[in-house]
């Protein structure tokens, strides 16, 4: 080791020594003091159990790396004779890169073994200091430092811009409308003085919008008078993960001040264990704000409304068999285990338990943000048996879970051992239960006004058609011209480019997958190009499966997206909706 | 009460183990001072489940913990584990008040069922105190994460039983002198002055540790655990 990389080095330990000792609470020493090392926790780890050759995995040893520590700095016993106790501290770059192995890459903080210490020592709280530790002094995962940046600079952990959000509102919001058949039905945002604020999960935001529309579509069903936030909406939080409880704090505040803003009467969080966990328990810790207002899970809030009889759901509309996974932060850590068993038990009729259940259940393997850290996939998925072989046993086809996290982790774990069953939550069942005539909704005085003519929704709107299939091209401008809208057509990428800089059309509808120059380097190139990159895409196509790669381009997201075949009416309307945001966002501009 | 009269050397010795005793009381008193003296915090959010549980109750629920085998899965999977746990402390115990009682009420140490439980329990505590120095040295995991202060709390306190057990069969005059009573004393003195720099120590953080955990617990609704 260089003289230059000793001194870093010093300085880092100096760093996490400080940090330590302002972590250091009555709760957080008596779990370093506590432990008798008497093994009771080590079955209790799913890393044990599917690594049973390796007895690194066992939960005391990885609390002891931060036991040694405290001991080294703290302890009477380790500060005088340091080799008797265990006592010691990391030296170089090297010891702290097998701290963060074992901190961040053998650890999903689940508290399974916290719940089996007969001593009462709460182990995962350990390893998330020490994982707060490390990220202190830079010593994290990629994934965890990517996901980190994004929560404070953004200001939500998946980077998702403003107005790719509000766009997915606003798209949603036309599935909401067409869904339900009703055109006052739609996402409300930032309306003040709401009995309930939506926060949700950027996942949802970002890969799956549906959860959005299936909760609006409770929401809309219930008659409630609710609004999403256009900002303080990501309920989840990386502090958590990372042990950073100064940006847990500012994420938490984030959605709290929002919700004063709104004035808001509850905040309603969307299934996401480690977001309810982050935003209902941890928070106002986190933040320092003692809770004199309402939160609950949106699981708490579909119950209340088949209670109240503000909605009516179909015991008999899901055909296959179901099981409930219990999302660890949920179970453990918040004490929520029979809610969503009484919720799923409305919209199943075979619903079986997974042994163990409720706080004894096994982690998903994805928690404690190991989705994020694909370096140590491999070990998860191998500790992922234990999960496997719990589903398996079950013979269910849904595993219902949430949980978002879990929701991923699960998803994984399926697929890997190939379970051959799906993972959904309870707001898709729900939503899809509704008995839609029978809720709320359908009983308030409808209001009938009538209303002028409107002219033709796209009147004056050029938009270029771009389809390699001269059908599909026929059938769109044959659509678009009877809504008003000037049509240009593009059979490729090349001539798409070279229409779109000739005419520069309000609006481009772009196909996939094409002969020659695809729509997926198309559209990177009519975003690269200064001259037309701010003109509004919608992505027109029946290949559902490059959705993903067009959204992991790193240029903006395009404006809108429909799969194929498309309903004449839903094509006008998003249409219309696209281009009304855009020529929003200028005038704003 | 006079107890019985002891030798010089038994009598020093009897001197030796209440100094010790109360330098113990001075040390524990200095370490929980010192715990106490670490910030203390509280959930700021609203209770997670009030109509079902709250801090309070989980606070005794995780403190009655250690009375309830069926309560963890650790112990109720590994109850025999949790029967070997159960009698090494009672072992404890029984040593503890051989100790005290050797001073200052030897008549009641020659009960016939006084002695007999002592004896059962202190041999028994013994047999454990061998196989969990066994399960220490030859479990991978257990090996891992033992340091030399487990090594040797183990061993001595299996000595300290065995010993217990040979001073209680001096007292009902099963084994001649008090040599044993001697050494036993000797060697209690030295777990006195010993266990609050060591990991022995435990049992004096155990109630804060439970009763902090269940009362964060018990707040958000976990404590008491809902079982299927």
């Amino acid at each position: 080791m260089s003289a230059r990389e000793n001194k870093d080095t010093t300085y880092k330990i100096q760093v996490m020594r400080d940090i330590l000792a302002k972590k250091l609470t009555r709760s957080v020493v008596g779990s370093l003091v506590a432990c008798v090392h008497c093994g009771m926790c080590n079955e209790a780890c799913h890393y044990v159990l599917s690594h049973p050759d390796d007895p690194k995995m066992t939960p005391s040893f990885k609390a002891d790396q931060l036991r040694k520590l405290f001991k080294y700095n703290h302890d009477w016993t380790g500060s005088v004779i340091p080799w008797w106790v265990g006592a010691k501290e990391p030296h170089t770059d090297a010891d702290l890169d097998v701290l963060k192995d074992i901190a961040f890459g053998t650890c999903t903080n689940c508290r399974r073994c916290t719940l089996n210490c007969p001593m009462g020592v709460d182990t995962a709280v350990l390893n998330r200091i020490m994982r707060g530790l490390l990220s202190a002094v830079g010593v994290m995962p990629e994934g965890v430092r990517v996901v980190s940046k994004d929560q404070w600079e953004v200001g939500n952990q998946m980077g998702v811009l403003k107005e790719d959000y509000l766009d997915t509102l606003d798209w949603m919001s036309g599935e909401l409308a067409s869904e339900v058949g009703d055109e006052t039905a739609r996402i409300p945002i930032d309306e003040p003085g709401t009995e309930v604020m939506y926060t949700i999960n950027p996942r949802e935001a970002k890969y799956d919008p549906r959860t959005i529309a299936a909760a609006a579509k409770i929401f809309w069903a219930a008659g409630e008078s609710w609004t999403m936030p256009s900002e303080g909406w990501d309920q989840t939080n990386f502090g958590l993960f990372s042990g950073d409880d100064q940006l847990g704090g500012a994420a938490a505040r984030r959605v709290y001040e929002k919700q004063k803003e709104l004035g808001a009467k509850r905040i309603v969080i969307s299934e996401c264990g480690h977001g309810y966990r982050s935003t209902r328990c941890e928070g106002p810790n986190w933040a320092g704000i003692d809770q004199d207002w309402e939160m609950e899970s949106s699981v708490f809030t579909m119950l209340r409304y088949i209670k109240e009889g503000r909605i009516k759901v179909d015991l008999n509309k899901l055909d296959k068999r179901t099981t409930y996974h219990d999302s660890c932060n949920l179970a453990r850590s918040c004490g929520i285990t029979e809610e969503p068993r009484e919720l799923l038990r409305l919209v199943s009729n075979d619903f079986v338990e997974m042994t163990p259940n409720r706080a004894e259940n096994y982690c998903c393997t994805g928690g404690g943000g190991a989705m994020s850290m694909s370096e140590y996939t491999p070990r998860r998925l191998r500790s992922a048996k234990i999960k496997a072989d719990q589903i398996a046993a079950t013979g269910a086809k849904i595993v219902v879970t949430s949980c978002h996290n879990c929701v991923d982790g699960l998803s994984d774990l399926i697929k890997h051992y190939k379970l051959g069953c799906e993972v959904k939550q309870l707001v898709d069942l729900v939503a899809d239960a509704l008995i839609i005539e029978e809720c709320a909704v359908m009983k308030k005085p409808k209001v009938v006004v009538e209303m002028p003519k409107p002219a033709l929704p796209l009147h004056g709107r050029r938009i270029l058609v771009v389809d390699d299939e001269p059908d599909v091209r026929i059938f769109l401008r044959t659509v678009l011209e009877d809504a008003g809208a000037e049509i240009y057509e593009a059979a490729d990428g090349n001539q798409a480019l070279a229409m779109a800089r000739r005419h520069k059309p309000d609006l481009i509808s772009l196909d996939l997958s094409m002969e020659g120059k695809d729509g997926i380097e198309t559209f990177a190139e009519l975003r690269s190009d200064v001259q037309i990159r701010d003109i509004p895409v919608c992505v027109v196509t029946g290949h559902p499966e490059f959705r993903e790669v067009i959204y992991q381009r790193a240029v903006p997201m395009p404006e809108g997206y429909m799969d194929k075949p498309v309903k004449e009416d839903e094509l006008v309307d998003n249409f219309r909706r696209i281009l009304d945001l855009a020529e929003h966002h200028k005038v704003h501009a | 009460m006079p107890a019985h009269e002891p030798s010089p050397l038994l009598h020093a010795v009897e001197i030796i183990h209440w100094a010790a005793l109360a330098v113990m009381v001075v040390v524990y008193t200095l370490r929980i001072r010192w715990l106490l003296s670490f910030r203390a915090t509280r959930d700021r959010q609203k209770p997670g489940s009030s109509d079902r549980t709250d801090a309070q109750r989980g606070a005794y629920y995780s403190l009655g913990n250690v009375l309830m085998p069926w309560a963890m899965e650790s112990t109720r999977n590994g109850f025999l584990f949790y029967l070997t746990f159960a009698v090494f402390h009672l072992g404890v115990v029984a040593g503890i008040g051989l100790a005290f009682l050797s001073t200052v009420a030897r008549p009641f140490l020659q009960h016939a069922v006084v002695s007999t439980t002592i004896m059962a329990l202190l041999f028994a505590a013994f047999a454990i105190g061998l196989y969990r120095i066994g399960r220490r040295f030859l479990r991978p995991v257990m090996k891992l994460i033992s340091t030399p202060d487990d090594y040797f709390s183990i061993f001595m306190l299996t000595a300290w039983f065995f010993l217990g057990g040979l001073t209680e069969l001096s007292i009902i005059g099963r084994l001649p002198g008090e040599g044993y009573a001697v050494a036993y004393l000797l060697l209690t003195s030295f777990f006195l002055l010993y266990v609050p720099f060591s990991k022995i120590s435990h049992y004096l953080y155990y109630p804060f540790t439970r009763i902090w955990l269940g009362r964060t617990l018990g707040h958000r609704g976990t404590y008491p655990l809902v079982k299927g």
